[in-house]
């Protein structure tokens, strides 16, 4: 139990690290945005009016105050959910467009994720369970070839080949234009429709890793004296496998799950600018084109809450899966 | 019907890179039920190979090439999956040498007994329970640690659950391989014993696997001795004690001998086993065979009965069948090892404690402080400890794990400063050195580590290895470093030196890699040496060899050694003064001889029990050590007799 709380604290500390950071950072950047935005209204010549740079500032809800009224007030208005105003796509706030598409990026990305994980684990120990068999061998040779292969050209070659070749599948996008975006088996047959590719393309690498160092984990677990104590002890095979080989193997998987995630990020940008799909990345994307500061600030602050969560939980999945972290060094 | 038959066995490792090594030839024997059996053989005879190919866990690329294996007339080898499952750990089960790795370390140990006793008996879930409960108690473990995990437990406490598991659903037959190897002595003694009441109470077979022949001699009614992946000898205890057949097993035996007696001496067997790549058309003994004769090199001996067992070797059977016509015995029995032995008769120990004093301890302590959350705990690892090393003189310090050997050690190297109290090198407070200093100073202190194996850095050949401290210390350039590593090489008998500076370490056995150690500790001439258990992890017939190399250096060279072990034996043979460690307390401290034939302190008595104490009749003995009559022997008490 010690370990969990322990665990929360630290996630705590790093969460408010992060978000003193995402304060700190923008302050000492060069520039002033409500400038920005007045230069780029009136041209970039043009004298500034301060009446017109006012009114920006008021308009944006810059703050005043000296650095530490500032800083709480930022934390309040955090609290409250309340993180600014687009600058792309003025008047709305930073909230409303992130709510609209990370429900894509969470229903995309990471499930796509999760399956890979998953699935790889599992083809990863049976790799092994059945090493140097020519599963193993398509496995070891096959995927290392695979793996070399960068997944924006495997997207093109898809979107090439499904969409653009024999036009099973939508080239990109979330949903049709011309659905009804009601709550329907048609407009959900639609959302699966255009998902497919881009899920598909996370799919063909990503597990890949995963079978690898299962297998790889495993072969060594598989020689180990419990592993063979419990072949001495005569369980049935698939329980030697799943619960004393493969059982012991997952855990730098496990590890190495948390780690990944904060690699994600940069994966989904990628795939959504190819597929145009409605998530995460093509706004993060768009903002950093636009200098659209509070949403790239507030995606980043979701992103890093984002890990910090994955990782916390993955903390509690690997205290759960292994004792031995749970002790600590006593 | 024997309970296990072994017949004409053959193991080999065939991989497609490496030529097939041929692991086990033509093993046979047989094991009767209740019986208590030792397989005895150094590193690579091929002992636990035999054990796994007995099981069937030959780990790949291992496998049965021919011969069969039956276990109450079932043939083992042909036996399908499934029907072989069925038996395991019931019929018969296993505890594997590494305590530390034998249990799954992310279940409870309740765990590891519940799925084996659910799928293989009809026992309830409570009844499981309270089975294990009692199999714990039978190794003396409170039932409540099976909720524990396995990391929670001490070595020694895993190692008795592992014992306690391959009891579980009475088995007819338990093969131990190598189970209290790296555990404490007195643990080791203790988890023995245990092993051996339950095997009287309950009547199991036990084949105990084991590179120590004292302990398995103490424990087994019979004796199997291995060899380079052949069977030499398969006698009864008894016999064996009192008159070993097979040369081998009368070389091993040297290795033992009684600490406190009047005149100690130990030997060793020069030479290394055979390259098992390659079958020895021979006797594969014979090449470090000091009785071989020249049918030794032609023909291969079979393994045929003579006195009360079986060996497999022409001398001695040449002397059996004489026997049976002459009804005579001769006492060159047994192999003449007088060039190979080592004894405090021969070694250079002088008897008084004189020689100038190169450091001096004085009252040292050290404390380890702890700190969990809030509390701090202190552990006084070692407890105001004096003593001096003198130039050519070696001083013993023994004491079992956690004794605060290794902390003495590290506080004399620098690499950890003393609580309290001081150390003198000459002019010099080493607990005060820093930086540049500790530098210098360890120029003149050098280690010898306990494991051959990880101690030498495996991506370097063993001349960069020995150059390396030589540059470093001796400012020597490459050139002249290469001609010094070659002296080096030739004072720690590695001849001729070419051979050797351009190999790794893992091309060199256990004992040449251990000399390696010794010599890299040399290179800077230094004035201490540090052995910490120098002969620990060396296979038993070679210790006496490298025991025999650090006397010879510490007393021409004019070294200061200290010596760490937990082995009254050899800190007896070594060392001048001895200093007996408990729980970082000095209990004792004096003159070896003295220290060990006259203990005071009740913690060195037990550490003397704790040595296999091999009770051989005086003419064994007799054939070997120089210094007592040349006795006629009493025929009457030999094993023919007894038959």
């Amino acid at each position: 139990m010690r370990y969990f709380i322990r665990r929360f604290l630290f996630f705590l500390l790093t969460l408010w690290t992060a978000v003193t950071l995402n304060f700190i950072i923008p302050r000492l950047e060069p520039g002033d945005p409500a400038e920005d935005i007045v230069r780029r209204l009136a041209g970039q010549n043009k004298p500034i009016d301060p009446a017109q740079l006012h009114a920006i500032r008021l308009m944006l809800g810059i703050p005043g105050g000296n650095i530490f009224q500032q800083y709480i007030d930022y934390l309040n208005l955090l609290f409250h959910g309340q993180f600014g105003v687009s600058y792309t796509y003025f008047p709305y706030p930073v909230t409303t467009l992130i709510g609209q598409s990370i429900m894509w990026t969470v229903g995309l990305v990471l499930t796509t994720n999760i399956i890979g994980f998953i699935a790889g684990n599992l083809l990863g120990a049976f790799a092994a369970w059945k090493r140097n068999s020519i599963f193993d061998s398509f496995v070891s040779v096959g995927l290392s070839f695979v793996g070399t292969l960068p997944y924006m050209w495997i997207a093109l070659v898809l979107l090439f080949i499904f969409a653009f070749q024999l036009q099973l599948l939508p080239m990109g996008g979330g949903f049709s234009e011309t659905s009804t975006r009601q709550m329907s088996w048609g407009y959900t047959l639609d959302i699966m429709q255009h998902a497919l590719l881009p899920a598909l393309s996370i799919l063909i690498t990503g597990p890949i890793g995963w079978i690898m160092g299962m297998r790889n984990n495993m072969v060594q677990t598989l020689r180990e004296d419990y592993t063979r104590l419990a072949i001495a002890k005569g369980l049935k095979p698939w329980k030697v496998a799943l619960l004393y080989s493969a059982r012991n193997a997952i855990l730098p998987n496990v590890t190495g799950f948390a780690m990944s995630l904060g690699g994600i990020m940069g994966g989904v940008v990628l795939v959504e600018s190819i597929f145009n799909y409605p998530g995460m990345g093509r706004l993060f994307f768009e903002a950093v084109g636009n200098r659209d500061y509070p949403l790239m600030q507030t995606i980043l602050l979701f992103t890093i809450v984002g890990m910090l969560l994955a990782n916390l939980l993955a903390d509690f999945v690997v205290g759960l899966l292994d004792p031995r972290v749970r002790k600590g060094k006593n | 019907m024997a309970l296990l038959e072994v017949e004409n066995l053959d193991v080999t490792y065939a991989t497609k890179q490496r030529p097939p090594l041929f692991a086990v030839r033509n093993v046979n024997f047989e094991l009767n039920a209740g019986e208590f059996v030792g397989l005895v053989g150094e590193s690579g005879s091929g002992k636990s190979t035999l054990g796994n190919a007995i099981l069937k866990l030959l780990l790949p690329p291992g496998r049965i090439t021919a011969g069969s294996v039956r276990f109450e007339g079932k043939e083992l080898t042909t036996l399908p999956d499934e029907e072989l499952r069925q038996m395991r750990w019931r019929d018969f089960s296993t505890v594997f040498q590494s305590s530390m790795n034998s249990l799954n370390p992310v279940t409870r140990i309740e765990a590891q007994f519940q799925d084996v006793m659910a799928e293989k008996s009809d026992l309830s879930n409570s009844q499981i329970h309270d089975r294990i409960g009692e199999l714990l108690q039978m190794v003396k473990i409170d039932p409540s640690f099976m909720r524990y995990y396995p990391h929670e437990l001490s070595g020694g406490m895993k190692q008795r659950v592992a014992l306690a598991l391959a009891l579980a659903l009475k088995p007819k037959l338990v093969i131990l391989d190598e189970p209290t190897t790296g555990l404490d002595v007195l643990v080791q003694k203790e988890i023995m014993h245990n092993l051996r009441t339950l095997q009287r109470e309950q009547g199991f077979a036990v084949l105990l696997i084991s590179h120590d022949l004292g302990t398995v001699l103490e424990v087994s009614d019979r004796v199997l001795v291995m060899y380079a992946g052949e069977m030499v000898e398969d006698a009864p205890t008894h016999g064996m004690l009192k008159h070993p057949i097979h040369p081998y097993t009368h070389g091993l035996l040297g290795s033992y001998a009684d600490p406190a007696a009047e005149e100690v001496e130990i030997s060793y067997i020069p030479g290394r086993p055979p390259d098992l790549t390659r079958v020895p058309k021979a006797c594969p003994y014979a090449p470090r065979c000091p009785e071989a004769i020249p049918l030794c090199r032609q023909a291969k001996p079979q393994l045929l009965p003579m006195w009360d067992g079986k060996a497999a070797c022409h001398v001695a059977q040449m002397q059996w069948n004489d026997e049976q016509h002459n009804h005579t015995r001769h006492s060159e029995e047994g192999p003449k090892l007088l060039d190979a032995a080592f004894s405090e008769a021969t070694s250079h120990k002088a008897m008084k404690l004189e020689g100038e004093e190169v450091l001096r301890v004085e009252n040292v302590s050290k404390t380890y402080q702890r700190r969990a959350g809030f509390k701090t705990t202190s552990m006084n690892a070692v407890n105001d400890v004096s003593f001096n090393l003198r130039s050519g003189k070696v001083t013993g310090l023994v004491g079992q794990s956690g004794s605060g050997k290794t902390t003495i050690a590290r506080m004399i190297t620098g690499t950890e400063y003393p609580t309290s109290g001081a150390i003198w090198f000459g002019e010099t407070r080493v607990d005060k050195l820093k930086g540049r200093g500790i530098h210098n100073y360890r120029k003149h202190v050098q280690y010898v580590f306990q494991d051959p194996f990880s101690a030498l850095n495996p991506v370097h050949t063993i001349q960069y290895l020995l150059m390396r401290p030589l540059m470093n210390y001796g400012k020597l350039n490459a050139a002249q470093a290469r001609q010094k590593v070659r002296e080096l090489l030739e004072t720690v008998g590695l001849t001729p030196a070419e051979q050797f500076e351009t190999k790794m370490a893992h091309q060199l056995s256990g004992g040449q890699r251990q000399r390696v150690v010794v010599a890299r500790a040399l290179a800077p001439d230094p004035d201490i040496i540090i052995a910490d258990e120098p002969i620990s992890m060396l296979d038993v017939s070679i210790r006496a060899e490298i025991l025999q190399l650090l006397d010879k250096l510490v007393r021409e060279r004019k070294i200061a050694m200290l010596y760490i072990t937990h082995d009254l034996l050899s800190a007896r043979l070594l060392s001048d003064e001895i200093l007996v460690l408990n729980q970082g307390h000095v209990v004792e401290q004096g003159a070896a001889k003295t220290v060990i034939r006259q203990p005071t302190n009740e913690y060195t008595q037990l550490l003397l029990e704790a040595i296999p104490r091999l009770e051989r009749p005086d003419h064994v003995r007799a054939s070997y050590v120089p210094t007592a009559e040349p006795t006629k022997v009493q025929v009457d008490a030999s094993p023919v007799s007894e038959e």
